[in-house]
């Protein structure tokens, strides 16, 4: 015992229960358990994933609703930082112009490793609606590498959830402890 | 000790500051920790709307105006079809503007449930977003039963609304209505006499009804200055003239008045809608001039005529006469306005967009100067800006 | 409504001879054309006289017909709250001469006439600050006039080797559709070949 599959999570019952005092009592009998680290540090990254309030335009209204009473993050360990130094995620959330793509790096560049971007919305994934306009970047792509596309013009909140939930695996998947 | 002179420090606000409410960039100049000078960088989220217009038929343009204050996604769209209505002499049947008119409404309770817990937050109160946001999910339900999106609905149409209500809407918002004046008066025993909350806004940011004109201030803005001017009441569109409601105003021009007319208008919003409920006359929601708007489904495949209207609509779409016209409806912000030039084909020759953020923003350092930097995130959560609609 | 209007139209053309043009109303909205030196002198007319009493300056706005010598509309939107009026004021402009800026009468007017002379390239004089606004730091061209194209000159992109945020010349995957809806039943101003035998 003591390495289990951190990778999928065990729904609560009796047979979370019953991994959850195997690992007490291997605690309280030798003083310490046995883990992989990488998968350990994986586990932690997706536990606790901090996205960046970067709210750009309609997209914010949707991101602010996921954030909000119904659908609430919190319960994820997500949890809005209003720093880039502070947080590991950025959501793109709506149009990306040419006056803001330097500021958008800009950001991007203060945040620490590891670090994802998931962009939220037509707008940010391919410029949408105004792909055509003279201002605007066509795709957020262009700026900063992306790890997931949420399609939608919004998305609704549940879609973005979906998102995060599908970010989550993928850090679980290619997550090392240096990235 | 001889005085030193001490230069004013300068200090960038935003882009990426969670009390710029978006994408807000101002460049103050401090003298301690007094404003002295601010420069409000605008256009961060510039997507060239006004352009785009030109090059869509006046149907596929609609869309574009619920992106601009997407806070209140259809109180922008029905400025618009009230613009392309009236050059093209058509008129609406009743249903459609009561539909209207409630939508309206709903929007300007999404918009005051948005900005109030923010501005709550601005200044430091975090619960009131979470109770809000509870109420604006319940709203975008019924945004999403109208016309299938929970956000940008494009549900309004030159000629009236896209699809009638769908069967018990009208009953649910009701029950909606019914359980929403706890949540204000909730709200108000949180904020009204808050110690901190008064603090942080009574005589804050004073406008005096006489500068609010000359600023070009509207809506909320305007009405906390004294000013007993509604659009809704004193150029009345749609169904409005048949409504019975008040317009609060304030007293000071302060920030707390402003925060106070908002919740009045909460409350006379939630009157509106259920005058609107109770009185949903029957009839077609849309007009049935089918160069403009599409003939029914069952109409389509009996009658070849209906094929071909559908077709030219949704190919060509319908040309509007030539003429111009400035149309405004009062949005929950202030007057939004579309002024259109048609040419006399499918698209809009000129179609700029008047939008109530854009002089409020611009009197930024008008409001802010000689108070404190702190003071100046709580005037500008007081103006209520998008920076959609700033922008365009 | 239009009869008060028309009125009030004649009776500032009244006051200001020579200054005004044209006096319109259409769809209910009364009009001026006003000389574009007068243009100071008439709002200010507007603003105080108290037949009129149009205090609030709701928007100005630009339009741009490029077949025209004077190319471009400087349109001023009004409004009276006292008399419950709109009046729209338009003032013909090109390029070269500038607009009397009327910030003087209205503050609200500032970030208006620097809007328009960033999409248009209206410039306006006395202005106390007439920079660009909405459009990027840096951009060339006044991107709202007909003859520039929607999607612009450039675009941006993150260069990996100098590590910042460049400008390229545009290039899209797919070029815009633009159909040409006008049938040749209603609105067709181009010719069809063979149209001309059928004139003889």
């Amino acid at each position: 015992m003591g390495v289990t599959s951190l990778g999928t999570p065990v729904a609560p019952g009796p047979v979370q229960d019953k991994l959850l005092r195997s690992v007490t009592d291997e605690l309280s009998d030798k003083g310490f358990v046995v883990a992989q680290l990488d998968k350990l540090v994986a586990w932690a990254r997706t536990g606790s994933l901090w996205p960046m309030t970067f709210g750009l335009a309609c997209c914010a209204v949707e991101m602010m609703h996921t954030a909000c009473s119904r659908y609430d993050l919190d319960r994820f360990g997500i949890f809005f930082r209003p720093s880039p130094r502070q947080s590991d995620v950025m959501i793109v959330a709506g149009t990306l112009t040419n006056k803001m793509a330097p500021p958008l790096r800009k950001v991007y560049d203060q945040m620490a490793e590891p670090r994802w971007v998931l962009s939220m919305g037509s707008c940010a994934n391919g410029g949408g609606y105004y792909h055509y306009s003279y201002s605007v970047v066509r795709g957020c792509d262009r700026i900063v590498p992306v790890d997931i596309y949420v399609p939608g013009c919004p998305p609704t909140a549940e879609a973005l959830l979906y998102g995060i939930l599908q970010l989550q695996k993928k850090i679980r998947r290619v997550s090392t402890i240096t990235r | 000790m001889a005085e030193a002179k001490i230069k004013p420090m300068t200090i960038n606000f935003g882009p990426q500051h969670p009390a710029a409410h978006g994408v807000l960039r101002l460049v103050m100049e401090m003298d301690g920790e007094v404003v002295e000078r601010i420069d409000p960088h605008i256009g961060l989220l510039h997507r060239g709307t006004e352009k785009l217009i030109e090059y869509k038929t006046y149907l596929q343009a609609m869309p574009y105006f619920d992106r601009l204050d997407y806070v209140a996604p259809m109180a922008q769209e029905h400025a618009y079809v009230l613009g392309v209505e009236k050059l093209l002499g058509l008129e609406v049947p009743k249903r459609g503007q009561y539909i209207r008119v409630l939508f309206d409404e709903i929007s300007r309770v999404l918009n005051h449930l948005l900005n109030v817990p923010a501005y709550a937050m601005d200044v430091g109160a975090l619960t009131p977003m979470l109770w809000c946001f509870e109420q604006r999910e319940y709203l975008m339900e019924f945004y999403e039963r109208v016309s299938g999106a929970r956000l940008h609905a494009a549900y309004y149409r030159p000629g009236g609304v896209h699809q009638d209500l769908p069967a018990g809407l009208l009953d649910d918002i009701m029950k909606w209505a019914d359980q929403f004046p706890k949540i204000i008066d909730d709200l108000s025993s949180l904020l009204d006499e808050n110690r901190i909350f008064k603090q942080r806004l009574v005589d804050i940011g004073v406008v005096t009804a006489e500068q609010a004109l000359d600023w070009g201030f509207t809506g909320p803005m305007l009405r906390s200055s004294g000013v007993p001017w509604d659009l809704r009441k004193a150029q009345p569109y749609d169904a409005y003239a048949e409504m019975d409601f008040d317009i609060p105003i304030g007293k000071n021009g302060d920030c707390y008045d402003r925060y106070l007319v908002r919740m009045e208008e909460l409350r006379q919003s939630l009157r509106i809608i259920r005058q609107c409920c109770e009185k949903m006359p029957s009839g077609p929601h849309v007009s049935r001039d089918f160069k403009v708007t599409p003939p029914p489904r069952g109409e389509m495949k009996r009658s070849m005529e209906a094929l071909i209207h559908h077709f030219k609509l949704y190919t060509e779409g319908f040309h509007v006469p030539p003429g111009e016209t400035y149309t405004a409806v009062e949005a929950p912000k202030g007057e939004f306005g579309v002024y259109l030039v048609s040419d006399g084909t499918n698209r809009p020759y000129r179609c700029k967009i008047r939008a109530p953020g854009f002089p409020h923003l611009q009197a930024i350092e008008f409001c802010s100067k000689g108070h404190m930097l702190a003071d100046s995130v709580a005037i500008l959560g007081s103006m209520d800006i998008v920076f959609g609609e700033v922008d365009r | 409504m239009s009869e008060a209007l028309r009125e009030l139209g004649n009776a500032i053309k009244a006051a200001h001879p020579g200054d005004i043009d044209e006096v319109d109303v259409r769809l209910g909205e009364l009009m001026l054309v006003v000389k574009r030196d007068s243009i100071v002198r008439v709002l200010k007319h507007l603003r105080d006289d108290p037949s009129c009493l149009f205090k609030m300056l709701v928007d100005i706005c630009g339009v741009d017909f490029p077949e025209r010598a004077q190319r471009f509309d400087v349109v001023y939107n009004l409004l009276s709250l006292k008399h419950n009026r709109r009046i729209r004021v338009k003032v013909r402009a090109n390029e070269a001469e500038p607009v009397p800026s009327v910030v003087s009468l209205f503050n609200a007017a500032g970030w208006y006439e620097r809007e328009t002379w960033d999409l248009y390239g209206v410039a306006f004089s006395d202005h106390p600050d007439l920079r660009r606004l909405l459009t990027d730091y840096g951009f060339d061209g006044h991107p709202l006039r007909k003859d520039f194209p929607l999607t612009g000159h450039v675009e941006v992109r993150y260069d990996e080797e100098q590590k910042r945020v460049v400008y390229d010349k545009v290039k899209l995957q797919q070029d815009f559709r633009s159909f040409d809806f006008l049938s040749p039943w209603e609105g067709m101003t181009r010719p069809l070949p063979g149209d001309e035998k059928a004139k003889h």
